[in-house]
């Protein structure tokens, strides 16, 4: 159910004069954001910019939110300090590539066989030295690919369980001050996360982030979200945000001249 | 056979050999109730009687009897004489000291020799044996030893050169010494007969003492330290003794022991100290009326007094992969106590929130870098520009930080070194290389591209270089790393800079290769530069190539040691035998000593010397060093108690390269429980077939039995280790099925 019938035409693939309409007003704010947004990442070379690397797979499967990862380098850029690479780049699980750059956003709608013995160890180890991995269920009603994805890191991480992250994680005030996860539905409250040295390495969404991040290249959201609209996107985009800084700054919101900030503001929220 | 001795070769031994006899007597037994149902009688009493015989047999066999005996021989030696010359033997329990009374003895063998003494070959001994002449010791006993090396000097004397013709040992000493079980065992190993004279008895001596002090090493800076005390008194059970702990001439706590039925009482003494450094405590009991030993009334020492953990200032420019590893890193280290701020969004950033809705908080500049940067031991920039934040005005205050010797470390990036216009700032007066100044474009303070940085060819010793004990491991971990991507253009070295990491194409102002990793010196300050922002690829990059990710631990654990001054990475060393010492004891003084490069300053002349707290010279030597940079000194060592330091320096310079403290007692360790021990001797004595007399009772040297027993080899006989005993076993076994099948039984 649908609870904003304007953001539900391009779901439904009708197409009419708001579209027009939007698609131009989108253009204007887009080069508007353009102007004053930074032109170039300054960085020392390309591996410091941060990536929002994509798992790669032999077939199609890995792409179900195919502008979402670039999108998600375009806010980060636009709102924080960070470098990104704004166009991201995709990397299999057993490519020594992966080791080049300490994320991974594995997205999926649907259920996938077994990976190869090669890729368990590759996710292994990626975490191990240092990596953080941001898996995404773009189809969390159902599609089977959480069965896949909870078979494949019960491999890949045999002695560990997926934990829930508390509303106290720092994930939901590394940048932003947030009360839950959302994307492009609501889901449930919390994500999942596997730990690994004191850090949510393996950070588990079914909320399909992607989903709300996703936008095509003349600026228009490609999917509705369920049941917010623009402000359950903001949210989702800044948890992106949040999950990113984390990605790259871990606890540090944790720290002790942090907290009496943080506390007065979440004071005074709604 | 002079000996003889039985046991039994089956594994476990005479518990096996139990348990295999309960169950062949319950075989035996079962088969005896079988036979006596048999009507023929005589049938039955025969297989009886085999079985029993067979049983016997097999138990036999089975456990293995075994005789070993072994063959001396006598033969008559020589005989050496140790004398205790330790400072316990100028003890007096009566008007005369053990050392005088010794003497006596000493005249006397003397005299019987009629001067010739060529028989017997005398020793002093405290510390080790050291050979000297009868007529010597009788003249004069010294009596300066700070220890009592009891088992390591007859160790020394027996196992020597001379050792394989002595016949006995003759010790004459007070036994307030050492030899623990290893060192008797030892001893009654070489079969020298050790034959005890001991010096005055347990019970004649009145005195109280500090017996022992436990403190750490090391304390931590107005967190509270703690010393034992065990005090010993000889005026019986229930005497209060009141101790006093000092610092200085500053009373800092006063507490009671009260004695228990073994005349010791014990106290924990909690202290904070106040000041960083070496910090001489002193521990005092008063004097008792007739103490025979004031000396041990009083003991002192030492605590190196550090913070508990490293300060660490960690500033990002923004957050980045280099930035997550070395804050996970630095977090991880129970070590440090990390500060750090990360610039999250700049003012050219849209948050698309309100202030309210977001967790940032405002930079705090003054706090940190006026009100309490001296708290620091170390500061990181880490790709960090000051230009936006207003820190132009705090820069001077870092640099003086860093001389009165704050650590420093700059970490590259687009926003560092020059790309930040640090350039022109109190900070490239502390940086250890000189970087484009001035209005640069960005594309000329940047290099891009991937490069292995290369190691300086004559730093491979250098701490932050030689990651591994052995040097081809350290260099084999060099050649496995993964390249680093993107330098900050450095225009080469400046004041006493090293470089020890360069870029393997580029060249700096001067035609040499460009420093990519150099280290200095800024006042009692070090600083790094470091010109890129990619070492976190020694992590994962290098994990993900080769399996082996701690490099980057390895290398970033030593620079932050080698930053903040960790006296084990110094690269001159000096080194005491001991911490503490009697008055006047020789002080042993190790100095490896290498340049600011790591190089072993070889062949030098080195000045090795004894300092007083004020820096006077009280006792030095000059030596030349060997390849690896070291000497070794033993000088006289200070009279009077109190905290001194020894230290060294090129023979031509003015400036101590090293020091480490140590401290000298009026007592010490050997006068802390200076009771005669006659049963110490009277144990060596039985254990090496020796007879143990008092000094009175001492006869001449000729009266000492010199004979020496030596074994002349063992013999093994086990008569039913042999295929004949099997062979019968099968035999008897064979008879009985025989006899049993004939006369008609299973």
């Amino acid at each position: 159910m649908l609870s904003d019938p304007r953001q539900s035409d391009k779901v439904m693939g009708v197409v009419n004069t708001s579209d027009v309409t939007r698609t131009v007003v989108t253009l204007a704010v887009a080069l508007g954001l353009a102007a004053i947004a930074p032109l170039g990442a300054r960085a020392i070379g390309e591996t410091t910019l941060f990536d929002v690397r994509q798992v790669a797979f032999d077939d199609a499967s890995d792409r179900p939110r195919e502008s979402a990862a670039r999108r998600l380098a375009w806010e980060v850029r636009k709102r924080t300090s960070i470098e990104t690479r704004l166009r991201p780049t995709r990397a299999r699980l057993d490519d020594p590539s992966i080791f080049e750059t300490p994320f991974l956003y594995w997205a999926g709608d649907q259920a996938f066989p077994p990976i190869s013995e090669g890729e368990i160890s590759g996710l292994r180890r990626f975490v191990e030295f240092g990596g953080f991995v941001l898996v995404d269920d773009a189809s969390p009603d159902g599609s089977g690919f959480d069965e896949s994805i909870q078979r494949e890191v019960a491999r890949a991480f045999p002695e560990q369980r997926f934990g829930t992250l508390p509303a106290s994680h720092t994930i939901y005030r590394s940048f932003y001050l947030l009360d839950r996860p959302v994307g492009r539905v609501a889901g449930p409250r919390e994500v999942r996360a596997i730990e690994h040295g004191g850090r949510a390495a393996l950070v588990y969404s079914r909320h399909d982030l992607g989903g709300a991040w996703a936008r095509d290249n003349l600026g228009t959201w490609e999917h509705a979200v369920i049941p917010g609209g623009d402000r359950q996107r903001e949210r989702a985009i800044r948890f992106g945000v949040n999950l990113v800084m984390y990605a790259l700054c871990l606890d540090y919101k944790d720290d002790q001249v942090h907290a009496p900030f943080i506390m007065r503001r979440r004071g005074s929220m709604p | 056979m002079d000996t003889l001795r039985f046991d039994l070769a089956v594994p476990g031994g005479a518990l096996t050999a139990t348990i295999l006899a309960i169950c062949l007597a319950v075989v035996v037994g079962l088969g005896l109730l079988e036979l006596r149902r048999d009507g023929r009688r005589d049938r039955a009493r025969v297989l009886a009687g085999l079985r029993i015989v067979t049983a016997l047999f097999v138990f036999a066999v089975a456990v293995q009897p075994r005789w070993t005996g072994e063959r001396f021989t006598t033969t008559e030696g020589r005989l050496a004489v140790l004398v205790d010359t330790s400072r316990s033997m100028g003890v007096a329990a009566s008007s005369t000291s053990r050392a005088e009374r010794t003497e006596e003895l000493l005249r006397r063998w003397h005299g019987e020799a009629g001067g010739d003494s060529a028989d017997a070959a005398f020793y002093r001994f405290g510390e080790g044996a050291i050979p000297v002449a009868l007529e010597e010791l009788a003249e004069a006993l010294p009596r300066d030893d700070d220890q009592t090396r009891i088992g390591a000097s007859l160790d020394e004397v027996i196992g020597g050169d001379g050792g394989a013709d002595l016949g006995a040992v003759v010790i004459v000493s007070d036994g307030a010494g050492d030899i623990d079980e290893g060192e008797l065992a030892a001893l009654a190993a070489s079969g020298a007969r050790v034959h005890a004279v001991a010096v005055g008895a347990a019970e004649d001596l009145v005195d109280d003492a500090i017996e022992m002090v436990e403190a750490d090493e090391i304390a931590f800076l107005r967190q509270a330290a703690r010393v034992r005390v065990v005090v010993h008194t000889t005026r019986g059970e229930g005497t209060e003794v009141p101790v006093a702990l000092h610092a200085g001439e500053e009373l800092v706590r006063e507490t009671t022991v009260v004695a228990d039925a073994r005349g010791r009482g014990v106290a924990e003494i909690a202290f904070v100290p106040s000041e960083l450094g070496r910090s001489v405590y002193r521990l005092s009991i008063p004097l008792a009326p007739g103490d025979a030993v004031a000396e041990n009334n009083e003991r002192v020492f030492l605590v190196r007094v550090t913070r508990d953990k490293l300060r660490v200032l960690l500033v990002a420019g923004r957050p980045s992969w280099d930035e997550r590893f070395l804050r996970s890193f630095l977090k991880r280290d129970p070590s440090i106590d990390l500060i750090s701020f990360f610039i999250l969004r700049t003012g050219a950033d849209l948050t698309m929130a309100a202030p309210d809705e977001m967790a940032l908080i405002p930079f705090p500049t003054d706090e940190l870098f006026s009100e309490h940067l001296g708290s620091f031991d170390l500061v990181f920039f880490q790709n960090f520009e000051f230009a936006p934040y207003q820190m132009a005005g705090y820069l001077p205050r870092i640099r003086d930080y860093v001389m009165r010797g704050g650590g420093f470390a700059m970490i590259g990036g687009d926003l560092s070194f020059a790309s930040a216009g640090y350039g022109e700032t109190p900070i490239a007066e502390i940086l250890p290389v000189a970087m484009p100044s001035g209005d640069v474009p960005q594309q000329r303070t940047l290099v891009m591209g991937r490069f292995a940085p290369v190691v300086v060819p004559g730093r491979s010793r250098h701490p932050l270089i030689e990651l591994l004990p052995d040097p081809a491991a350290s260099a084999a971990l060099w050649s496995r790393v993964e390249p680093l991507e993107g330098a900050n253009v450095l225009t080469g070295l400046r004041g006493d800079g090293q470089a020890l990491l360069t870029h393997p194409r580029r060249r700096d102002s001067h035609g040499e290769a460009m420093p990519v990793l150099a280290v200095g010196s800024a006042g009692i300050g070090r600083t790094l530069a470091f010109g890129t922002d990619t070492s976190y690829r020694w992590g994962i990059s290098t994990g993900g190539a080769s399996g082996d990710a701690s490099m980057y631990e390895r290398f970033w654990d030593r620079a932050i040691r080698w930053l903040t001054r960790d006296p084990t990475l110094d690269p001159a060393q000096v080194t005491t035998d001991r911490p503490n010492y009697g008055a006047g004891a020789p002080v042993r003084v190790t100095a490896v000593l290498r340049d600011a490069s790591y190089e072993p300053l070889a062949g030098r002349t080195i000045r090795v010397a004894l300092l007083a707290g004020d820096g006077t010279e009280l006792a030095h030597e000059e030596l030349t060093s060997d390849a690896a940079g070291r000497v070794e000194a033993t000088l006289d060592g200070p009279l009077l108690p109190g905290g001194y330091r020894a230290a060294a320096r090129l023979g031509d310079d003015l400036s101590w390269l090293a020091e480490e403290g140590f401290v000298v007692e009026s007592g010490g360790e050997e006068l802390a429980a200076p009771a005669a021990r006659p049963e110490t001797l009277r144990t060596i004595a039985a254990r090496t077939r020796g007879t143990f007399v008092t000094l009175q009772e001492a006869p001449s040297l000729d009266g000492f039995d010199s004979t020496r027993r030596r074994s002349l080899g063992t013999t093994t006989l086990a008569p039913l280790a042999s295929f004949w005993a099997f062979l019968s076993l099968v035999l008897l076994f064979g008879v009985e099925w025989v006899l049993r099948r004939a006369w008609g039984r299973r």
